[in-house]
């Protein structure tokens, strides 16, 4: 699914290394973390995943094709099959829950029936099937986060990247969403989570790639976060 | 596809509307009030330049005829005058007709004037040219012509009135000139600021896969409307106050000033704000656009 050898991306114009040779390799349908402080380069994989960066040296494949080399029009075709979940959840604040979801449908060119049937099942299937009509505003933050994975899973993507997906949630909520991550993940979605909850990571018991000062220094399957802090 | 897609384009569209409508309706006023403005003095521009026009063409040449010359040379002298390409009309005017204006004039001042006495004055051709501004070469070389007296065309005051109109037509173009720019910037500012407002919105669709073109459209269709919605108002506002101006002009009698017709200037001023309205709204929203689509 992913694939990075020696993978390299400088910011600042070539001063500051935000990753420095990171090699690793993801599999259909695994559950991975990447776990460090602040900067250790986490986001920047995840950016580096949907094309948002490119890469200075090095290679990321991801379903089988560099994502450098992907020429810009082909880009949108990337990310239809990745669903994003944001930390501030980046969602339409005066638009409904329904047209939120919908709109993930709508750009990519999904049939009115399609929409009318696909929408409510993920609702459903995140628990906000009573608040179809209510406006992301009026919701609280674990719910807007909720619409957010139901945005994220509705076009039924290969992969599902979470930046810091619990970053602005009390730990119950954080908990909430997590598991419904890991039910996704049982369906056979490939999900990749950056994140410096170590309480999350210790719990779900999955691999996880430790990066620190843009290195990877470790991956473990079942790995606990302890391990490097 | 394409269908549902121009569909949910157009609707997108006027729901964007919609739910930034202060922000549209802002924009919008910007767009009109600047426009109206430009279409202010475009329309006091479009009159001076017909008045001093209507002015110049008032100049003409007298050609005096030298009464020594013969039958012989004042046909030939006709024939010149006539055939000239500068020249658009040449009028004959006898002694007798100079005398009945003078009288004319003066207003019964030459009443009882003897008519058998030889009258003194010569008889002309009234000579308008082409081109206004030509009068003054023109009568230089007509002085050369055989049979001619004297030629008069308003020495002096002529050459001042050709220097006012013309200075008078680079100010006000010089202003519409500056008025365009100001106009350019501040409504293509405006859109702008319409469209960072929904900086979120347009990332948002970036990141769920929309291609970039499906995301300019609405916004494209949106600074359409702006840009058309702002130019058509100005100029139905333009429309009542020219029309009241006509009516007051006629009602004052003001005769000498001759104003355009309401029609033609207002068709001018069509041809000019709203193609500048509607490419202002659109290039102003693709532009804006552009950096969030580099995400």
């Amino acid at each position: 699914m992913v694939e990075a050898k020696n993978l390299c991306m400088k910011y600042d114009k070539g001063k500051h290394n935000a990753i420095e040779n990171i090699s690793f390799s993801i599999g259909r349908a695994e559950f991975v973390f990447f776990v460090g402080s602040s900067g250790a380069g986490k986001s920047t994989i995840l950016r580096l995943i949907i094309r948002e960066v490119k890469p200075n040296d090095g290679s990321l494949k991801v379903f089988g094709r560099d994502v450098a080399r992907l020429p810009r029009h082909r880009l949108p075709y990337l990310r239809r099959n990745i669903g994003m979940v944001f930390q501030d959840f980046r969602l339409m604040e005066e638009r409904s829950v329904y047209d939120n979801v919908a709109f993930a449908m709508v750009v990519i060119g999904s049939s009115r029936k399609e929409i009318r049937r696909r929408v409510p099942h993920v609702l459903s299937l995140v628990g906000l099937k009573d608040k179809a009509k209510s406006k992301i505003m009026d919701l609280s933050g674990g719910e807007q986060q909720r619409v957010g994975l139901a945005r994220a899973i509705a076009n039924r993507p290969a992969m599902i990247i979470a930046d810091e997906p619990t970053g602005n949630l009390d730990q119950g909520t954080a908990l909430d969403i997590m598991n419904l991550l890991r039910s996704i993940n049982l369906r056979g979605t490939t999900v990749l989570v950056a994140t410096h909850n170590r309480e999350i990571v210790e719990r779900f018991k999955k691999r996880v790639l430790y990066l620190d000062n843009g290195k990877l220094v470790g991956d473990e399957q079942k790995g606990i976060y302890t391990n490097v802090h | 596809m394409f269908i549902s897609g121009f569909g949910y384009i157009l609707g997108e569209t006027f729901k964007g509307l919609y739910r930034n409508r202060w922000m549209c309706i802002t924009s919008t006023g910007v767009v009109a009030v600047t426009l109206l403005m430009l279409g202010l003095f475009m329309l006091v521009n479009l009159n001076v330049s017909h008045i001093t026009e209507t002015v110049k063409e008032q100049v003409e040449i007298v050609v005096y005829i030298d009464e020594d010359a013969d039958q012989a040379t004042l046909n030939q002298l006709r024939d010149k005058l006539g055939s000239h390409d500068q020249v658009s009309e040449v009028d004959y005017v006898s002694s007798d007709e100079h005398m009945s204006r003078l009288q004319r004039q003066l207003g019964g001042m030459l009443e009882g004037y003897d008519t058998n006495l030889e009258n003194p004055l010569l008889a002309s051709y009234e000579i308008r040219t082409v081109v206004p501004e030509a009068v003054v070469s023109l009568a230089e070389e007509f002085e050369e012509y055989p049979g001619v007296s004297a030629v008069f065309y308003g020495q002096g005051y002529v050459e001042d009135l050709f220097a006012l109109t013309n200075v008078v037509q680079v100010i006000g173009l010089g202003l519409m000139a500056g008025l365009s720019i100001t106009a350019v910037f501040l409504i293509s500012h405006t859109i702008k600021l319409t469209v960072m407002m929904r900086k979120r919105e347009i990332t948002i669709m970036k990141y769920v896969g929309a291609t970039n073109w499906f995301i300019r459209w609405p916004f494209i269709l949106e600074g359409l409307l702006m840009g058309f919605v702002g130019s058509i108002v100005p100029i139905a506002i333009l429309y009542y106050v020219y029309e009241a101006v006509i009516e007051w002009a006629v009602m004052s009698e003001f005769v000498f000033v001759s104003l355009l017709p309401l029609e033609m200037v207002i068709i001018e001023l069509a041809i000019y704000l709203v193609p500048l309205g509607t490419a202002l709204g659109i290039l102003g929203s693709t532009f804006s656009m552009g950096r969030f689509l580099r995400v």
